[in-house]
């Protein structure tokens, strides 16, 4: 792997060599894998995105998965019991969210920027679908913190940027990690090329993650024939059921 | 070493769930139960999804009680006749106890609903036959073998009688059936097989001899499961086949030596046992619900039901 980065890399310096250095804002990205593959063995992957850009801009990656609608519950105790009361349901929160950047965001790009942009956790500029009466802005707010808390906890959300590492001047390089528990869909990754404050220069790369092999022919079956699906199921367990009561009755 | 689960999405240790299976299925073969009680909060403690331990856990249910009932089966320790007119009961419960189910739901309180309930059945059950048993160990001590219990009043004085050769009873069979509508509502509500509530029911309340009382509890608890494994994959896609023959390999192994063990044991003893594990089980969701949790807020999807 490590030789591999080191090819890759040297590969990219061979092209930037060749390119004018005078050409303003520039800004080329790749990933070492086109799509995450969720095999049987799958226990995680890491991806490393590494890239080409100015002298003197820095480097912002956010990678975010499918949307969804997600709500968050508040526990309080009632006689003793933790109950759920309230709920909050924020509109299209990500079901993947990783940051990585060569400095911490908060000092490279304004708030404005950052809430426009979503870039950062506390920038995610999540909406309300339903929030309980009587609740101010303060109360949601904790929802939303609640939220990323609890997602930071699945490894699914990136509490704090990772570091993007610079190769040279121009060439930079980051890896990124999807835990096993990782949704499928499409996802995006944003690379951002930052200078004096702004952002210069956006590239997106789709990167897919998806089920593979026996993983996706079982998923895909048990949606399509949901019946035959679980009457197999049931002919399966009876066949076990069944078959160890065989053996052990000949062993006696 | 680790396997991906196409249907609950996590990446578990074969090993694990191999072991897990294999003493759940030794309990179930042991005491007639379906193991539910105790597989689906483990599951979901491991990191499997609610919805997809549930679901899977009751065909999981369906393979271990085929393996414990041929085995109580050949020591004629089945009532075929009792255990239909239980499934009768049975069906009617349950269909009911989703329709429950649904409108708990649409109340947004299900999973307090579901942790009470555990609590208080398991707690009084557990209690009940803890007590029960301690007195039957104390008098077997003393004295020649228990007598049968008898029944008192008014559970002869309903029609419909029925004779049940397997279990010596003369009763009738509305008895049965209702036992079989509580336990059906109870175990759709719970999500689980429900043997923990009827075995207590078929010896207290039907006054059926303990050892018949697993083998026939187990004959219904497969069709029971069998039923719940198909609403679970046709409306929730929920079943994850690769994690239950995972937890069924482990589990009609581990049925065979239990049902082994418990023709060794006193039926107080079994019964002492089960409420034990009952209890345990009563205290651990009771904590879950008293103590303060790690983080007040917690996650939910929003139009899932």
């Amino acid at each position: 792997m490590r030789k591999l980065t080191h090819a890759l890399i040297s590969a990219v310096a061979l092209c930037t060599v060749t390119a004018s250095p005078a050409q303003a804002n520039r800004l080329d990205v790749d990933l070492s894998k086109p799509d995450v593959r969720l095999d049987v063995s799958f226990k995680g992957s890491e991806l490393l995105l590494f890239g080409a850009k100015d002298i003197d801009a820095d480097i912002i990656v956010v990678v975010r998965g499918p949307d969804t609608d997600t709500s968050v519950r508040l526990k309080e105790r009632v006689a003793g019991i933790w109950v759920n009361t309230d709920e909050v349901i924020f509109e299209d929160a990500p079901t993947f969210y990783a940051l990585a950047a060569t400095k911490p965001v908060d000092f490279i790009l304004p708030k404005e920027t950052l809430n426009r942009e979503r870039i950062g956790t506390n920038h995610l500029n999540l909406k309300t679908v339903s929030t309980p009466e009587n609740a101010t802005e303060e109360d949601i707010q904790n929802f939303r913190d609640g939220l990323v808390r609890n997602m930071v906890a699945k490894e699914l959300y990136s509490a704090q940027n990772a570091e993007v590492n610079v190769v040279g001047e121009q060439l930079f390089r980051t890896s990124l990690w999807f835990p096993a528990n990782v949704h499928v869909g499409d996802y995006t990754v944003d690379t951002y090329l930052v200078k004096n404050n702004k952002i210069a220069l956006r590239k997106t790369t789709d990167l897919q993650v998806h089920k593979v092999g026996v993983e996706a022919e079982v998923y895909d079956f048990a949606h399509q024939h949901a019946l035959i699906y679980g009457l197999l199921a049931i002919v399966i367990a009876v066949v076990s059921g069944w078959a160890a009561n065989a053996v052990f009755k000949k062993r006696g | 070493m680790q396997i991906y689960l196409p249907i609950a999405e996590v990446s578990v240790n074969i090993f694990l769930i191999l072991g897990m299976g294999g003493g759940v299925g030794f309990l179930s073969g042991l005491f007639g139960v379906g193991g539910g009680f105790l597989m689906t909060p483990l599951l979901i403690f491991i990191g499997i999804p609610p919805a997809v331990a549930v679901a899977t856990e009751a065909n999981q249910i369906v393979a271990s009680s085929v393996s414990g009932v041929l085995a109580h089966w050949k020591r004629g320790n089945v009532d075929i006749k009792m255990g239909v007119m239980l499934l009768v009961g049975g069906v009617i419960g349950s269909t009911f106890g989703v329709w429950l189910f649904t409108f708990l739901k649409t109340l947004g309180q299900v999973d307090l609903v579901i942790k009470l309930s555990y609590v208080i059945f398991l707690g009084v059950i557990g209690s009940l036959m803890f007590i029960e048993s301690l007195n039957a160990m104390r008098k077997s001590k003393k004295a020649a073998p228990a007598k049968r219990r008898g029944h008192t009043g008014w559970q002869h004085s309903l029609p419909f009688k029925m004779r049940f050769r397997k279990s010596k009873l003369y009763i009738s069979s509305i008895l049965p059936i209702g036992v079989g509508i509580v336990v059906g509502i109870l175990s759709a509500i719970m999500g689980v097989g429900g043997g923990f509530i009827m075995v207590p029911a078929m010896i207290y309340l039907l006054g059926m001899p303990t050892a018949v009382v697993v083998g026939t509890s187990l004959f219904q608890i497969i069709f029971v499961t069998a039923n719940v494994t198909v609403l679970q994959a046709v409306n929730n896609f929920a079943v994850d086949v690769v994690l239950a023959m995972l937890l069924l390999f482990g589990a009609v192994i581990g049925a065979q030596f239990g049902a082994k063990a418990g023709a060794k044991l006193k039926g107080e003893q079994l019964r002492g046992l089960l409420a034990l594990m009952v209890i345990g089980v009563c205290i651990k969701i009771g904590l879950d619900l008293t103590l303060t949790p790690d983080d007040f807020y917690t996650l939910g999807v929003a139009g899932g039901h």
